[in-house]
């Protein structure tokens, strides 16, 4: 028995090695020699790597309002290689979907017969179809989860907003130039799941970065009365294109970019729609602007001549320009510079400009902005057209004091109009809130800004100011310019008929909160002047932006109704052949919007037309005494006595005074006498 | 059946019982009855009485009853500590998992929400609905301007800022 019992041991004993023997190599083969294949195995069966969604950052107004936000959507796709069944797989997707059976088949058909592995089904479906083929769980279908952009105001602030292309990268607009911060990037985990497909853990692989949310300096409130009234107008005027730049002086935020055509941003874009309402015209397409251009004028005239706003200019029917006799709509004889500007005398302007000089003007013109982009952050700005010094005619200055012979975007103009409503600095255009922009930059003296606000307020106020009855706000005292110029034709490269009518304004006057350029293109006859055509879409833009920005008024309620048995004088149309149509508004991509004016009147010497160019004398007045030593009460009686107007600075004794005692004062000219102790 | 056993037997067992010396019945089973005439059939009387037994005292195998016991309580308890937190984790796994589905869906829901929000809240409609309210621009004059106190209580009435 005991031997018997030890060999049963043994033998036991064997077979248990040898099974052991078994199972250990087996082992090996399996967690060993063949670990990778069986490690990939089981993590196909076990584990999904599922996509962490980075949704794209949101645009925001400057109120938090959202102009643009992104969504998950879920699309449904198909192996049609690999349907079990497809008239059945066809017919259930059918029914969820609310697609047609026989038509879903037949492309389940010819996908499969084309060897194509991947075919959507239907893409962006609703949430409720989702969850029900989630909840049925096939395995044959495949929910992929998309991102889609969705602007909630539609075609509201699209030029600013821009847009996006199909996988989501911004191709235009605020989309595209910050494209970098908007854009979210996705993380990826891996999830296990047990037999039913139920995740218990997941390990996270990559972070999702989600995208930066903007916030726009733009106010969708004024951004929508200002697409509203511009829309308004080229309708009434029959104007082909328009733009409104709305900006806050003081910052130099954009409240509102409106251009029109526009379009709708949640719609990608149509052959027969083309590309042209998606251009920002406000900043991608310069034009001549015409008589608003005076406003630069006088400034530099302000700051580097002795000119002054009750100064006389000649603004005679005509003017000579480098032997040549210029022609001029209105023939005012002799007006004050500051009525050259309510008027919107082309000769006045000439006048002035030719006093100023052209390295002046063209000073003026670099210290206003123009001649580079603003630096707003939107793609494909124009830095408009400013010729060089050298390039310019004998006759140039003459255009340029016009307005002609350069090219600016409404945004330049909107810029240049905050020079003067900020008291003479020039801060550059934000679009972003709270971005860092260049610091303000003092182009010209407060008290020429002062000035200047004072006269752009007579284009309004005054009886015959060309903004008279159309610019008027009820409450709020209001300063501007309006401007019109003849569009180029793009077959000829000659003006034609049709106007680009403009104007520049701010208000309230003493402390502006808002300045608005309107520019309409493509108007006709003295209906499409800058006055009746653009002055009030600026009054009615400037008044919903300052309720809304809570401005206070700066006029009685009662004040009385602005009327006047005066004419205004609405032709602003300034002239136009002084000198070619500079070239690049001439092309045949920016001929279009480009304007220009053209003289229209034929060529008539007046003889008696004194010419601004003329030798000063024939324009001096009084000899000037001399003040030197005298207080401030002996110059008073002195100067009243005489009829001199005089500038008094200081306190004190006077201790200088320009002009010098014996000099001839120019018409209009004032004496400025500097006291001290 | 061919166990392992019947093997063995096969080979050991038979070659034993072969060997053995032949036995009468009486020898070996006394409380054998005598059997039925021509019946193979055979009764055995056996009296057991248990009444006075008594159990045995026997502490090693007490305590080894109780040490078995504890051991397998032990065992079951480290067991339990060990597999306790997996199981906890794996439930807490799930709970996860739907929770961050649900946290998922919840923000898909609040994007969408606030889609909405802002297409109720855009100016064209607000104002599509003043207009059918036939609402007004407020004139200049019925402009109230609160003058810098954005905390009074007006301000709060009407949402200043």
């Amino acid at each position: 028995m005991e031997i018997q019992g030890t060999r049963r041991v043994n033998l036991l004993a064997r077979l248990g090695f040898v099974w052991a023997v078994l199972i250990a190599a087996r082992l090996l083969q399996l967690q060993i020699v063949q670990h990778a294949k069986y490690q990939a195995l089981a993590r196909d069966q076990q584990e999904k790597t599922v996509e962490i969604r980075a949704p794209r950052g949101a645009i925001l107004d400057r109120m938090g309002q959202r102009l643009a936000l992104s969504l998950p959507v879920v699309s449904v796709c198909v192996n049609p290689l690999r349907l079990p069944d497809p008239a059945l797989e066809a017919n259930i997707l059918a029914r969820i979907l609310d697609l047609d059976p026989a038509e879903l088949l037949s492309r389940f058909q010819t996908a499969s017969a084309a060897g194509r592995g991947f075919l959507w089904v239907k893409r962006r479906i609703e949430p409720e179809q989702a969850r029900r083929l989630a909840d049925l769980n096939f395995e044959w279908v495949e929910l992929r989860t998309e991102s889609v952009r969705f602007y909630p105001n539609k075609q509201l602030a699209a030029h600013v907003l821009g847009g996006v292309d199909f996988e989501e990268n911004g191709n235009a607009g605020v989309e595209l130039a910050l494209n970098d911060e908007l854009e979210g990037h996705p993380g990826e985990r891996r999830v296990t799941v047990d037999p039913r497909k139920q995740s218990f853990h997941s390990t996270t692989d990559s972070e999702a970065i989600p995208g930066e949310t903007i916030k726009l300096t733009i106010d969708s409130r004024i951004q929508f009365a200002a697409e509203r009234e511009l829309e308004k107008a080229v309708h009434q005027h029959g104007a082909k294109t328009g733009s409104v730049v709305v900006l806050d002086p003081r910052t130099g935020d954009v409240l509102a970019i409106a251009n029109y055509p526009t379009y709708d941003p949640n719609e990608p874009p149509t052959k027969e729609q083309g590309l042209t309402p998606r251009d920002n015209l406000a900043l991608s397409t310069p034009y001549e602007p015409g008589s608003v251009f005076k406003v630069i004028t006088l400034t530099a005239a302000l700051e580097t001549t002795r000119l002054r706003p009750e100064t006389i200019v000649p603004c005679g029917s005509t003017v000579t320009i480098a032997g040549r006799v210029i022609h001029d709509h209105g023939h005012y004889g002799s007006l004050p510079m500051e009525d050259v500007l309510a008027r919107s005398s082309n000769t006045g302007a000439i006048n002035i400009g030719l006093r100023v000089g052209d390295a002046n003007m063209f000073e003026y013109m670099k210290r206003f902005g123009f001649g580079r982009p603003t630096g707003l952050t939107l793609p494909g700005e124009s830095s408009g057209l400013v010729r060089p010094l050298r390039r310019w005619s004998k006759v140039s200055i003459g255009s340029v004091a016009m307005g002609h012979e350069v090219g600016v975007t409404t945004l330049q103009l909107a810029q240049a109009c905050s020079v003067i409503a900020s008291g003479g600095l020039l801060i550059r255009p934000r679009l972003v809130a709270g971005a860092a922009t260049e610091p303000p930059v003092r182009v010209i003296q407060p008290e020429t800004a002062i000035t200047m606000r004072r006269m752009m307020e007579g284009v309004i106020i005054k009886p015959y100011g060309t903004g008279f009855h159309y610019a008027h706000i009820p409450g709020y005292t209001a300063a501007g310019k309006t401007g019109t110029a003849q569009t180029v034709d793009p077959k000829t490269g000659k003006y034609k008929s049709e106007y680009n009518a403009s104007f520049m304004g701010f208000s309230p006057v003493t402390n502006p909160a808002v300045v608005v350029v309107v520019s309409l293109h493509g108007t006709h006859g003295e209906a499409g002047f800058g006055g009746p055509v653009s002055a009030p879409v600026f009054r009615e833009v400037a008044a919903v932006a300052l309720r809304i920005l809570n401005v206070p008024k700066d006029l009685p309620d009662d004040a009385p109704e602005t009327t006047s048995p005066v004419k205004a004088d609405e032709n602003d149309l300034s002239i136009a052949v002084l000198s070619p149509v500079p070239q690049p508004l001439a092309g045949a991509s920016l001929a279009e919007l480009s304007t220009a004016t053209r003289a229209e009147l034929s060529i008539n010497d007046v003889p008696d037309q004194r010419s601004f160019s003329q030798p000063p004398e024939q324009l001096a007045g009084p000899t000037v005494p001399n003040f030197r030593g005298k207080s401030v009460r002996d110059v008073i009686e002195q100067s009243a006595a005489l009829g001199i107007p005089v500038e008094y600075v200081g306190s004190g004794v006077a201790r200088n005074q320009i002009p010098p005692a014996g000099a001839l004062l120019p018409i209009g000219e004032r004496v400025r006498v500097q006291f001290g102790h | 059946m061919a166990t392992l056993a019947t093997i063995f037997d096969r080979f050991f067992t038979v070659r034993a019982a072969e060997q053995a010396a032949p036995r009468t019945w009486e020898d070996e089973e006394p409380n054998r009855l005598r059997c039925f005439p021509n019946e193979d059939v055979y009764f055995f009387v056996k009296k057991i009485d248990n009444t006075q037994v008594v159990r045995e005292s026997d502490p090693a195998a007490r305590s080894t009853c109780w040490r078995v016991i504890g051991s397998c309580v032990a065992a079951a308890v480290l067991l339990i500590a060990v597999f306790l937190p997996s199981l906890y984790g794996l439930i807490a796994g799930y709970q996860l998992e739907a929770l961050g589905q649900e946290r998922q869906h919840l923000e898909i829901e609040r994007s969408a929400l606030q889609l909405e929000e802002s297409r109720l809240m855009s100016p064209q409609r607000l104002e599509e609905l003043a207009r059918q309210q036939q609402f007004i621009d407020p004139a200049p004059a019925k402009v109230v301007y609160l003058d810098g106190k954005p905390e009074g209580i007006l301000a709060k009435s009407i949402g200043g800022r």
